[in-house]
């Protein structure tokens, strides 16, 4: 059922959507976290010589950051955290 | 293909609507009017307490509660949707469902300190668990093993409980602690009586952050065929915890300080050799009989998603944390001076950073930080005013003990907020200082302690 072997394109698309859904988090802790941590994962498996298993567990991330960024859009506090407004 | 689009429309409209959606009401029932203004309604600011801040502060807590990991509810919100069914229940579908992820999840926390699932009991958090274990035991064993050893740093749940048993009969010894917050084995070894029936030592202290030598008093505890309990709340998924290498007959572990939810914690009890308790809490004979009631199965499943993301987290989160941590005493100590690091600076869990700062009060320090979420003190008692057990215990002068503010560093803590934190702390810390006569003095070499203050 899973492909042989990932291939770039489709690493690199699993990466941007990644970061894309990330964005979407309305919590600022959370947001940041998860641009950081997919980009040092996908850093830290850029020279595996078989990312099958490591791209799996990223689509299925991806699912879960999907599904999680729309429940924390509908409970977002209406005040911000003081990171995110202007010093 | 049509599945995609509609989720694609319905997650496009929810996030349009998101800005015009009512906050939640937290008074949906009220029906005077409301007369008290909702702290939470004006989008501008935040007015608590009679305190105005622009925004919610940045959450430098960890070791009081940590943030829900959004893995963790992921994985939990289906049981409390559409599986909600009771584990113990045999006869039907939402119970076997139920209980296997239960089993999944007990699992997950066995793997993380290697020990076998079988040996795992869920309880309601790290309290029950130190509970169960200080009188379970001696009450078990209470014909032929009168006494208990702890140390004075633990938590106020174990020291309680010892209190309740000095009530009952049973003596205890309280450990004192050198300078830097670590137990002293020979003392530990001395303290020993044939009658001992545990001995009680917390891995990673709360409130300093300090790692006990726990290989060493294991290996005490074998010699002497002693049961070895720990409270590992603050250490599970943080540092690497080991039951055989630490030789632990009995550890409480607690969920939300490891990112999962609040309400559910676990004790391991030792198989080979066995211990055996006395069950708290009687009922229908769950868990083993060690803890009668209902199994709460999502926050059981959110408790082993937390346990198995910190398994393969652990090594990421401590290294960035420690980056985290340096950068912050750093950025303090190049700017202050007369600021003291409570408990051993190389025995200390990376991400508890607890400070006191000279000539400077404590309350108002804490008050003026009101845009950055730390506590002095631990949880449980920063609501009376005397200064903190176990900063008296190192040895820690009352006026430093005062000034202790406790910084947690977590998975989830960013560069810029430890930035804006010792930015804020210096600045506090120097508009503090500079009103106060003491720091004055000092800066003209006078030494406080030789000051022989005049009686009125």
């Amino acid at each position: 059922m899973a492909a042989a072997s990932p291939s770039r394109p489709e690493i690199l698309s699993l990466f941007r959507s990644l970061l894309r859904t990330s964005r979407q988090f309305s919590d600022y802790n959370i947001r940041e976290y998860s641009k950081r941590r997919t980009i040092d994962a996908f850093r830290l498996n850029k020279h595996a010589t078989d990312p099958s298993a490591a791209f799996a567990d990223g689509k299925s991330q991806l699912e879960v950051a999907k599904r999680q960024a729309l429940v924390y859009s509908l409970y977002a506090p209406k005040v911000k955290s003081i990171m995110e407004l202007n010093h | 293909m049509a599945a995609k689009l509609i989720t694609t429309a319905l997650r496009r409209t929810a996030l349009r609507r998101t800005a015009s959606l009512k906050p939640i009401n937290l008074r949906p029932f009220s029906t005077a009017a409301a007369t008290i203004p909702d702290p939470y309604d004006d989008p501008s600011s935040l007015t608590v307490k009679g305190v105005k801040i622009s925004g919610r502060p940045l959450y430098l807590d960890m070791q009081a509660t940590s943030p829900v990991d959004p893995r963790v509810l992921d994985a939990m919100l289906p049981f409390y949707l559409s599986r909600y069914g009771n584990p113990h229940s045999r006869t039907h579908l939402y119970g076997w469902e139920s209980d296997e992820a239960v089993e999944i999840a007990r699992g997950q926390v066995a793997q993380l300190i290697n020990a076998s699932p079988k040996e795992i009991v869920f309880t309601s958090g790290a309290t029950e668990s130190n509970n169960i274990s200080v009188k379970g035991t001696l009450h078990f064993y209470k014909e032929k093993k009168k006494h208990v050893i702890t140390t004075q740093t633990e938590h106020k749940c174990v020291l309680d409980s010892c209190r309740h048993l000095q009530q009952e009969g049973f003596d205890v010894t309280y450990l004192p602690v050198k300078s830097d917050g670590l137990v002293d084995v020979g003392k530990l070894r001395d303290a020993i009586r044939p009658d001992t029936g545990l001995v009680s030592v917390m891995a990673v202290n709360n409130e300093i952050g300090v790692i006990q030598p726990m290989e060493e008093i294991g290996a005490v505890c074998k010699e002497f065929k002693i049961p070895f309990h720990t409270d590992a709340a603050q250490a599970l998924g943080k540092i690497d915890v080991d039951v055989d290498k630490w030789n632990v007959s009995l550890m409480s572990l607690s969920g939300h300080k490891i990112y999962g939810p609040k309400g559910i914690g676990a004790l391991y009890m030792r198989r080979r050799p066995r211990i055996r308790v006395e069950p708290q809490m009687n009922g229908g004979g769950q868990e083993r009989g060690i803890r009668s009631g209902t199994v709460p199965t999502p926050l059981v499943v959110g408790m082993g998603a937390a346990c198995e993301l910190a398994r393969k987290e652990m090594e990421y989160d401590e290294k960035r944390i420690s980056m985290l941590q340096e950068r912050m005493l750093n950025g303090i100590r190049a700017k202050l001076d007369g600021v003291v690091v409570n408990g051993s600076e190389e025995r200390r869990y990376v991400g508890n950073l607890n400070l006191s700062f000279a000539y400077v009060e404590g309350e108002s320090l804490l008050m003026g930080l009101k845009e950055v979420a730390v506590s002095s003190g631990s949880a449980c008692t920063s609501a009376s005013l005397e200064p903190s057990y176990v900063l008296r215990a190192l040895g820690v002068d009352e006026d430093m003990a005062h000034t202790s503010i406790r910084f947690g560093i977590g998975r989830f803590t960013t560069e810029e907020e430890i930035d804006r934190a010792v930015e804020l702390t210096v600045k506090q810390v120097e508009k503090l200082r500079e009103m106060s006569p003491l720091y004055e003095m000092v800066k003209e070499g006078i030494d406080i302690k030789s000051i022989q203050w005049a009686q009125h």
